[in-house]
């Protein structure tokens, strides 16, 4: 599977202004729904929901936030390259700069736990997130994502 | 009459002891191996030492079986999983990449040679084929590290694309010491429906002998020492009588040791090692026969043109026909230029190039000698370079694990748990003094030769051996414990899972958000007594939890031994199907489903496979 598959472009926000983890999710949530013709509120809840189980802030400035929705036609997702970083709640209590939301139709079952673990395989390669960090071009950030990091392929 | 035996005792183990001296050079330069032995059988053949051997039908016999032993092996030794993640690729390269690189190559040879058009195709089906021996060889003991489904990818091509160029090679043989006037379109059909045929008869030979197989290994109480030779009879006869039905004996053999090899019948391990060794001598007599057969001196007139189809193969034919059969795959552009130059060609080619001279065609020791070329020069210019490519390549990925020293024993009776030996490594997470699960506690600690029980031996230290009784789950958690200099960081996906959840929220959240199966009565239940109730009762760290297609890890506990921290892998370390079957009809059919939408939603890109389970 390869990320390119999950995200569009066009779905890539490169230099995101967020204060809170709070303000964060609703900036995610907005653009979100504008993609998928989704209720905003709908999105906002199920992602908290999601980060009430525990937070998905996996370490090292990066957090996959995520959640099944009925309305999702297919599995879409969504990134942001904060300007400043913010507290997350994450794993190693760094705050958190990159956001992948990935957003699944109720049915994904497999698939959708399948581009998570693919998901955080792509960000946990060091190179990758070191190069997402220096740029603020969409169409770059997005080439990375779609790189298969080599190093972590097999 | 008596001397003879010995004489020819001594030259024949001469031989198979050179051979075997020389892989030591191999293993230590990365030479092609093979090429020592094709080497050692020409010296010591007509033009060296002159022994003399020009029994064309002696040598086609003796290679088929070892041939066929070789196969067998290659099966059993081919893991499912494996399979899974590379069977469409690799069978596309072994059905359609043979006929096309047959077909490119012999329109190339009918171009530069006096060859008909015939005897041109012939020629390309006897090289169509890459070798199983060279790929499997160069790619292990080259200690290349590349992505597992290329790896994979190339593993199963070379030992599945053979019956296809024996099918084809055998198929214009007979066309051609017939020697009747063919009709085009006929002979497309005939070669279509024969194909069909021994494919299909193969196939269903294999998948049946197979399970005969499995049932007499479980079922016969043999003496361990004669289990082996039975089996490797057993797949012999199914050879035989696979071959008497017009089937093909090769695909049968092929697939028989898939089924057995990954049945998770009794003494698999006993059997692996025996097979690894008659493969070896399979292959040795093999490549030194083919060699004692071939007479260099007649290479010299014919070397340019040979040269020049040997790099038209190289350069042309096979990547042409590589890029196309992996068209509907999704490989990187440098993935597919590796495998391309991967097409090794070995003793198949060689073997198949016999059947001219059997036919008794009148070009038949010409075929040979082009034949034989071929291969030295893949061999030679593809079998030497395989580990530059790669790196130029950039499909060098650093290994999974350091060192590592494993003994898999085999426990009678039990099919899913194994005895594990480990040496520990220096600068491990166990011998930096890191917390061992208690699914990794040694049964036995070795230290200074001392035989220690785990709790008399305290702390362990690096160099110790431990032995381990563990579920197949595991092995490769304990991999990354006792064998890897990293150590283990709160985020380690692989250990601890992508995400954490809260134990005090309920169960049936993850399982509304992730599918993970419960058990009745367990929806009610906190994470937190959810997992404690699977553990019996007692939770410890990195205790594992598998629910369907989720696993949770215990992180951390509390004093009170109460679970307070979470993990959420995605990728739960699966245990190995036991059933040989190869795919359900459910599994295709959801495949073909895949297949269609993706096809329907994407028309200009095209179904991918799903990620290896085991990706780290």
């Amino acid at each position: 599977m390869d990320l390119s598959d999950l995200i569009d472009q066009k779905a890539i926000m490169p230099s995101l202004r967020a204060n809170s983890k709070k303000q964060l999710l609703q900036l995610l949530a907005e653009r979100a729904a504008e993609m998928t013709g989704l209720p905003e509120r709908e999105v906002f809840d199920t992602i908290l929901q999601r980060e009430r189980l525990g937070s998905t802030g996996v370490g090292n400035g990066i957090a996959i936030p995520h959640g099944k929705l009925a309305g999702v036609k297919k599995i879409t997702g969504l990134f942001a390259r904060l300007e400043q970083p913010v507290e997350f709640e994450a794993l190693d209590d760094q705050p958190v700069d990159l956001v992948f939301l990935l957003l699944a139709p109720e049915g994904a079952g497999a698939d959708h736990l399948k581009a998570l673990s693919r998901i955080a395989r792509v960000l946990r390669d060091g190179d990758t997130v070191a190069k997402i960090r220096a740029t603020a071009d969409p169409a770059a950030i997005h080439s990375f994502l779609s790189e298969t990091p080599a190093s972590h392929a097999a | 009459m008596f001397e003879g035996v010995y004489l020819v005792t001594l030259a024949g183990t001469a031989m198979v002891l050179a051979a075997a001296f020389s892989s030591l050079i191999a293993f230590r330069f990365g030479a092609p191996l093979l090429l020592l032995f094709l080497g050692i059988g020409l010296l010591a053949g007509q033009d060296g030492l002159g022994i003399p051997f020009d029994n064309a039908s002696a040598s086609y016999f003796i290679g088929s079986i070892a041939l066929a032993v070789i196969l067998f092996d290659s099966g059993f030794g081919t893991a499912l999983s494996s399979l899974r993640l590379a069977a469409p690729p690799a069978l596309s390269l072994a059905t359609i990449g043979v006929i096309l690189t047959a077909g490119f190559f012999g329109a190339f040879a009918f171009a530069i040679t006096d060859f008909d058009w015939l005897e041109s195709f012939l020629l390309g089906s006897i090289v169509a084929s890459t070798d199983a021996a060279a790929v499997f060889f160069l790619l292990r003991a080259g200690n290349l590290h590349i992505r597992e489904r290329v790896r994979n990818t190339l593993e199963i091509e070379s030992g599945s694309n053979d019956p296809i160029a024996i099918f084809l090679t055998i198929a214009f043989v007979e066309l051609i010491s017939a020697g009747a006037a063919v009709e085009p379109g006929e002979l497309a059909i005939g070669i279509v429906l024969g194909f069909l045929r021994e494919m299909g008869v193969g196939v269903f030979a294999g998948l049946l002998g197979g399970r005969l197989i499995v049932m007499f290994v479980n079922r016969l109480k043999l003496d361990p020492g004669l289990l082996p030779i039975f089996v490797i009879t057993v797949a012999l006869v199914l050879f035989g009588i696979t071959g008497a039905v017009h089937g093909s004996g090769f695909v049968a053999v092929y697939t028989a040791g898939l089924v057995a090899g990954n049945s998770g019948m009794r003494s698999t391990a006993t059997l692996k090692r025996f097979q690894d060794g008659i493969s070896w001598l399979a292959q040795i007599i093999m490549f030194l026969v083919l060699g004692l057969f071939a007479t260099p001196s007649q290479f010299i007139s014919i070397l340019p043109v040979a040269i020049a189809l040997s790099l038209f193969l190289i350069f042309i034919a096979r990547p042409v026909a590589v890029s196309l059969c992996l068209l509907p795959f999704r490989f990187a552009r440098a993935e597919t230029a590796f495998i391309s130059w991967v097409g090794l060609r070995g003793a198949v080619s060689i073997l198949l190039a016999l059947a001219p001279i059997i036919g008794g065609l009148e070009n038949g020791r010409l075929l040979f000698n082009i034949a034989f070329i071929v291969v030295l020069v893949s061999l030679l210019v593809q079998g030497w370079t395989i580990g530059p490519v790669a790196r130029r390549l950039g499909l060098i990925i650093p290994p999974r694990s350091g060192p590592l020293d494993k003994v898999e024993l085999e426990l009678p009776g039990s099919a899913h748990h194994e005895l594990l030996a480990y040496r520990v490594a220096r600068g491990s997470p166990v011998a930096r003094g890191g917390r061992i699960p208690r699914w990794a506690r040694p049964s036995l600690v070795i230290r200074e030769g001392r035989s220690l029980k785990p709790q008399d031996a305290g702390r362990l230290l690096a160099d110790d051996l431990v032995y381990i009784f563990v579920s197949d789950r595991y092995p490769r958690l304990l991999d990354r414990l006792f064998a890897t200099k990293v150590s283990l960081a709160a985020d380690d996906e692989e250990f601890f899972g992508a995400f954490t959840v809260d134990p005090d929220h309920l169960a049936s959240e993850i399982s509304a958000a992730y599918g993970a199966e419960l058990r009745e009565g367990e929806a009610d239940l906190t994470i937190a007594k959810l997992m404690l109730a699977r553990l019996g009762g007692h939770a410890e760290y990195a205790d594992r939890v598998q629910l369907g297609p989720i696993e949770l890890i215990v992180r951390d506990t509390d004093a009170k031994g109460e679970i307070d921290s979470v993990g959420l892998s995605l990728e739960p370390q699966e245990l190995a199907p036991s059933m040989p079957l190869l795919l359900t009809a459910g599994e295709i059919r959801d495949r073909l489903a895949r297949f269609v939408r993706r096809m329907r939603a994407k028309p200009a890109k095209t179904p991918d496979e799903p990620a290896p389970p085991d990706a780290a």
